[in-house]
């Protein structure tokens, strides 16, 4: 079976994956595969965006979302006459000719990464580039894969990629994807540590959050700056020490991404 | 019909790009990809090819898939755009003759287009040139764009073909490319290092390899610590040829280096690597923050003292202004510092401890405080940053984009030059009567110009800045220019003062000076004026002048023309690539060369342009003419299409950047006048004494009101920042290149890329710090006007952690989209950029870190404007590519 692995912490945001969806799609039909994607408004491979944290740390989370070709697939469900069908290598294609009319096969999908065609009427997304799998064209890989300069994104059979720590977008859903994420972003809490009276940094304090949920340790760097990383939601007591001194604040996570105020440890 | 794949070399500058895979089918573009460059060549074939970089015990190789540009791998939108301009095309209320009765100058930017055919437009073209010519002598003329489209083509490129024709038809006033992008370096770091790259381009570079610096990135990665990000965004502007460059990026945090972004604006880089370390800064105070980290490393000891005092002169000078031992008695502090720059005191301590204790290198790419007002100033700060730590030490160096060659090949020409040229532009070429670009405006309303040094961008060395030049040029003068230029060229001199007059017509393979240069609505005022006679554009879209234009002339894209482009710069490994066309021509376009061509016909000078050869006759005597005959013959070449020149065996012991300078500095001096660095130029004390804003040495300019001889008051501690009090920072986009690419309508649809406005226009976005914002009651996605006494742009609200407050950021290079004199709904926020250059003796330009207000639209004021410009807003529009061909032509 084929499945996507996607490791988000190497992605910078280019697009690549997004603009080789559309430039293979939009206005091209690979029939039987798929008709022609519009210009505009689909996103049968979205790079979505999250801007997290706050000045002066600040940081913005690039989550590329596609069809997750899901073993339970909704849309399959949904759709009626098998316009929903699943292939051999575990590809969930949507039948164009079959699908007309069906519009419930769009509200169907949790991930929102079937869209609805107006003109065609019908309901379109990610076929895998299974045209390109199947066919003689001069790339044998979903456009998504090789437009990656990064290598966030992979293609493969399932038991051949590399799925340690790797996790499902939504594993609430219980939808069972192919698509399997490594780095999704947990939550963050950072910020400067300066003594008030010198008008220094402090390097070197030693930063601990504190919760229900665990607790987490960082130091801060050469800039005064710690990052406690990979948090889950929650709310904590971050308690910063240094040579005597302590300042202690209480963070909540459960919102956001806290990029603190400047701590002054006096 | 079977797919064909042809390679192409698309970039958004002359340069080229890494190799892109362009598959078509009946002459129509199916897909643009990257290409796997060991397809036609065996691993083994290519590893003569391929530098290696080793740091940490980690090796790091070019990969063998290429990485296009972004941009590229979009270009279907650009090829096919709805923007595309399709005939040739004149503006319906025009007429040729010169009569100001008939020209209709007011309406340029207002009234719309018709089709004509290509016969009707060379037939304006000849009479038009005729009648100039016959009238006032070709200095008439003005050639303006000599950087062209910005397309990478070599044979096809604009930029200059015009003036190659007007060279042959008596001679043509040339618009100078002012030095764009390098502002401060070229304005002030030459005259603390020298000419730098490309000799003049004010980048540090060493004179003894013809100003070229090797191994840059090879010293940062085996001996740096830090990298400092001074200006510019990694994941943007050095990724223009290519996006190597965020894998070289990813190797270099694999290794341990540890990276440092001074910016108003968190940037592209600075979101999406873990490793930076973001410094939020008011714009265009970079030099108060460098002269707070100097007093740091003076008072503790923190510089290279006996590199100071070997390789350099009058540090003392400045040694007494940072400490306050001088006359004005105000010692540079970092409180100081902060309260200028808003940087934290201890954020400023711990910068200046850092870069000093750890191996630190500085990148620059060409934007930031470089392109400021007084741009010369933080320009010198950073030269004395780095001087200060023994600029040529082992991982002490300058990165920049000319000198981001990893490795030296058998056959390179320098760090940016393609292995082969067959470009016919008359480019950078000196002329008889110029006018700086920056200038232009000036020169048409007030019918003259003075300027100190050409100033071209590259070329020319620090002492040209102390020449004067003037507008219009005396006859004799060009009499003279004209007799040296004919005896360099061993022809006969001319020996008669030609006539010289004033500029009556315009003629651009550049048309977007309104939106990537300075004081856009200043200049569309002086193209409104009778003293322009005839406005012809060549372009392939249309947009920006083209809408001020009287005839508009369609050109080829890249992907059109029969040509052969490689790549010579900001790629991870440089090729000389063979490029046929990789669809059919859109509408009736032919490329700049074929125009001049065709235009040449008519006055007889066809041959002396052509050469009489056919294109594949031009793309094999470029082969010919060049040293890859050395590597790899023409057959073969033509087969492969693309070759990648052997590395020089010798290059890891190519003495990298500033290191025979830092080792020697007797023996390989730099080209200052000393010979050395020079904290204190000697130089600017003689020949502009009475400067006050380009003093001798670098110092904290604020300006003051013109009545007082300031050319500036951009600053938070004047007058107009009263009315004004906002800061821009106008960065080049995260998905334009310039003014490149506003019509790609996958790209418009990033979030970031636009704000949809609540009469479902796509804004331009205004990105505001949450605390300005507030104080302005102005929410996400309200349309809101950006103004200063030079006009007022509207924009879409983006509120965002991301900018420094007391700034707004805006992206530069939106298309322009006129409502009306000096009102604009396209968000080109060039078109308020200032005027007047960058300080009195230098006159490059400004175009950020200026003053701005920005308020809300009322529905009062959208309403009124809709009344009094219905023209304006009825116009075609198309959200997914905005204004376009239909907006503007009348079918």
């Amino acid at each position: 079976m084929k499945a996507f692995l996607i490791d988000i912490t190497k992605c910078v945001g280019c697009h690549d994956c997004q603009i080789g969806c559309k430039d293979e799609h939009c206005g091209q039909a690979w029939m039987p595969y798929a008709e022609a994607q519009p210009q505009v408004g689909q996103f049968w491979m979205k790079l979505n965006q999250t801007e997290r944290g706050a000045r002066p740390h600040v940081r913005v989370s690039y989550l590329p979302v596609m069809c997750q070709h899901c073993e339970n697939a909704p849309c399959m469900k949904a759709a009626k006459d098998g316009a929903v069908y699943r292939r051999d290598d575990g590809l969930v294609l949507i039948d164009p000719v079959k699908a007309k009319g069906q519009r419930q096969i769009v509200d169907a999908c949790p991930y929102h990464a079937v869209f609805w065609n107006e003109e065609l009427n019908i309901p379109q997304k990610c076929t895998g580039c299974a045209h390109l799998l199947d066919g003689d064209e001069p790339i044998k890989t979903p456009r998504c894969v090789d437009n990656c300069h990064v290598d966030v994104i992979q293609f493969g059979e399932e038991a051949e990629l590399d799925l340690e720590g790797a996790e499902f977008l939504h594993a609430e859903y219980g939808t069972k994807p192919r698509v399997w994420y490594k780095g999704l972003p947990k939550k963050f809490i950072a910020a400067t540590v300066f003594d008030p009276e010198a008008q220094e940094i402090v390097e070197s304090a030693q930063v601990t959050a504190e919760s229900d949920a665990g607790t987490y340790t960082a130091t801060t760097d050469m800039w005064g700056d710690f990052w406690l990383d990979g948090l889950p939601e929650a709310d904590w007591k971050v308690t910063v020490v240094k040579g005597g001194k302590v300042k202690e604040l209480e963070v909540s996570t459960r919102e956001k991404d806290q990029g603190l105020a400047d701590i002054a440890l006096a | 019909m079977k797919e064909v794949t042809t390679l192409q070399s698309i970039a958004c500058g002359g340069t080229g790009g890494e190799i892109t895979a362009v598959d078509s089918k009946d002459g129509k573009i199916v897909r643009i990809r990257p290409f796997r460059i060991d397809e036609r060549y065996t691993a083994e074939e290519l590893d003569g090819a391929r530098w290696e970089l080793k740091a940490d015990g980690k090796t790091f190789r070019p990969p063998l898939k290429t990485a296009p540009n972004y941009f590229a791998l979009a270009y279907k939108n650009r090829v096919y755009s709805k923007n595309r301009v399709m005939y040739p095309l004149k503006r319906v209320d025009w007429e040729p003759g010169g009569d100001p009765a008939k020209i209709n100058a007011e309406n340029r930017g207002k009234s719309k287009f018709v089709r004509i055919s290509w016969d009707e437009a060379i037939d304006i073209m000849e009479a038009e040139l005729r009648r100039i010519i016959d009238t006032y002598g070709p200095y008439s003329v003005l050639c303006v764009g000599e950087d062209g489209h910005r397309e990478s083509k070599d044979l096809h490129a604009g930029g200059g073909m015009h003036a190659t024709l007007m060279s042959k038809l008596g001679g043509y006033t040339r618009e100078t490319r002012t030095p764009d992008s390098v502002e401060g370096w070229y304005w002030g770091a030459k005259h603390v290092w020298g000419s730098g790259s490309n000799k003049g381009l004010g980048m540090i570079a060493p004179p003894q390899t013809g100003y070229n610096s090797w191994n840059i990135i090879k010293d940062i990665t085996e001996h740096s610590d830090l990298i400092c990000f001074d200006a510019g965004d990694w994941e943007l502007t050095q990724n223009y040829g290519s996006q190597f460059w965020s894998r070289l990026l990813k190797f270099w945090e694999s290794v341990g280096k540890k990276f440092v972004i001074v910016d108003p604006f968190c940037n592209y880089t600075a979101v999406c690597h873990p490793t930076m370390k973001w410094i939020p800064i008011l714009p265009n105070t970079d030099a108060a923050f460098d002269f707070g980290v100097m007093y740091v490393w003076i008072t503790e000891g923190l510089y290279d003292k006996e590199y100071v005092e070997t390789h350099s002169v009058g540090f003392d000078k400045v040694r007494a202004y940072v400490l306050g031992e001088d006359e004005e008695g105000i010692p540079k502090t970092p409180e100081w510092a902060s309260e200028r720059c808003g940087v934290p005191v201890y954020t400023i301590k711990a910068f200046a401890r850092n870069v000093a204790n750890l191996v630190t290198s500085h990148a620059h790419f060409s934007s930031g405080s470089v392109k400021t007002p007084y741009s010369h100033e933080p320009g010198r700060t950073g030269a004395y940053l780095l001087a200060m730590q023994g600029l040529g030490k082992p991982g002490v160096q300058q990165l920049h984009l000319n000198a981001s060659l990893v490795a030296k090949e058998n056959i390179a020409r320098s760090t940016s030059a393609p292995f082969s040229s067959i470009n016919q532009c008359r480019m950078f070429y000196p002329n008889a009567q110029s006018i700086p670009r920056t200038m232009v405006a000036e020169a048409l309303q007030t019918g003259k110009a003075k300027w100190w040094g050409s100033p071209c961008i590259v070329y020319v060395e620090t002492a040209e800045q102390f020449k004067e030049f003037n507008y219009p040029a005396s006859p004799e003068a060009v009499l003279a220019m004209n007799q040296a230029m004919a005896k360099a060229m061993g022809m006969e001199p001319p020996t008669e003062a030609p006539k010289v007059d004033k500029v009556h017509m315009l003629w651009s393979e550049k048309p977007c000076n309104m939106n990537c240069w300075d004081g856009g609505f200043n200049y569309q005022d002086a193209i409104r004026t009778n003293e322009v006679e005839f406005f012809v554009t060549n372009h392939q879209w249309l947009e920006n002048d083209s809408l001020f234009a009287d005839l508009v002339l369609p050109v080829t894209t890249c992907l059109e023309d029969n040509d052969s482009m490689g790549a010579g710069m900001i790629v991870s490994m440089r090729h000389a690539g063979i490029t046929p066309p990789a669809c059919d021509r859109v509408g009736e376009s032919y490329s700049d060369f074929e125009i001049a061509c065709k235009v040449g016909e008519r006055f007889g000078v066809r041959e002396q342009i052509d050469l009489g050869m056919t294109q594949d006759e031009w793309i094999k005597y470029g082969y010919e003419q060049s040293r890859l005959v050395e590597e790899i013959d023409f057959d073969t070449l033509m087969d492969k299409q693309y070759y990648f020149p052997k590395l020089d065996p010798n290059w890891k012991q190519l003495p990298p950047g500033m290191r025979q300078f830092y080792e020697d500095p007797e023996n390989y001096p730099l080209d200052t006048p000393t010979g050395k660095i020079e904290f204190w130029s000697e130089a600017l004390a003689e020949h502009f004494p009475d400067d006050k804003e380009r003093t001798p040495m670098a110092r904290w300019i604020v300006g003051g009101p013109a009545e007082e001889g300031w050319t500036h008051d951009e600053s938070l501690w004047g007058e107009r920042c009263k009315a004004y009090p906002l800061l821009i920072t106008a960065n080049p986009a995260r998905f334009r290149v310039h003014v490149q690419g506003d019509d790609i309508a996958w790209f418009r649809e990033i979030e970031t890329v636009k704000v949809k406005g609540p009469d479902g226009y796509l804004y331009e976005p205004l990105w505001f710090a949450p605390e300005d914002a507030a104080a302005r009651g102005i929410a996400n996605g309200d349309i809101v006007k950006v103004f200063n006494e030079r006009g007022t742009v509207l924009f879409g609200a983006r509120i965002s952690e991301r900018i420094m407050p007391g700034s707004v950021m805006a992206n530069k290079g939106s298309r322009v989209d006129p409502i009306a004199p000096h009102l604009d709904r396209g968000g080109a926020i060039n078109l308020i950029s200032p005027n007047n250059q960058v300080s009195e003796h230098c006159k490059g330009f400004a175009v950020t870190g200026y003053l701005v207000e920005a308020q809300k639209v009322t529905q009062e004021e959208y309403d009124g404007w809709r009344r009094d410009y219905p023209e304006a807003f009825e116009r075609d529009y198309d959200p997914a590519i905005g204004i376009n061909y239909n907006s503007w032509v009348i079918e």
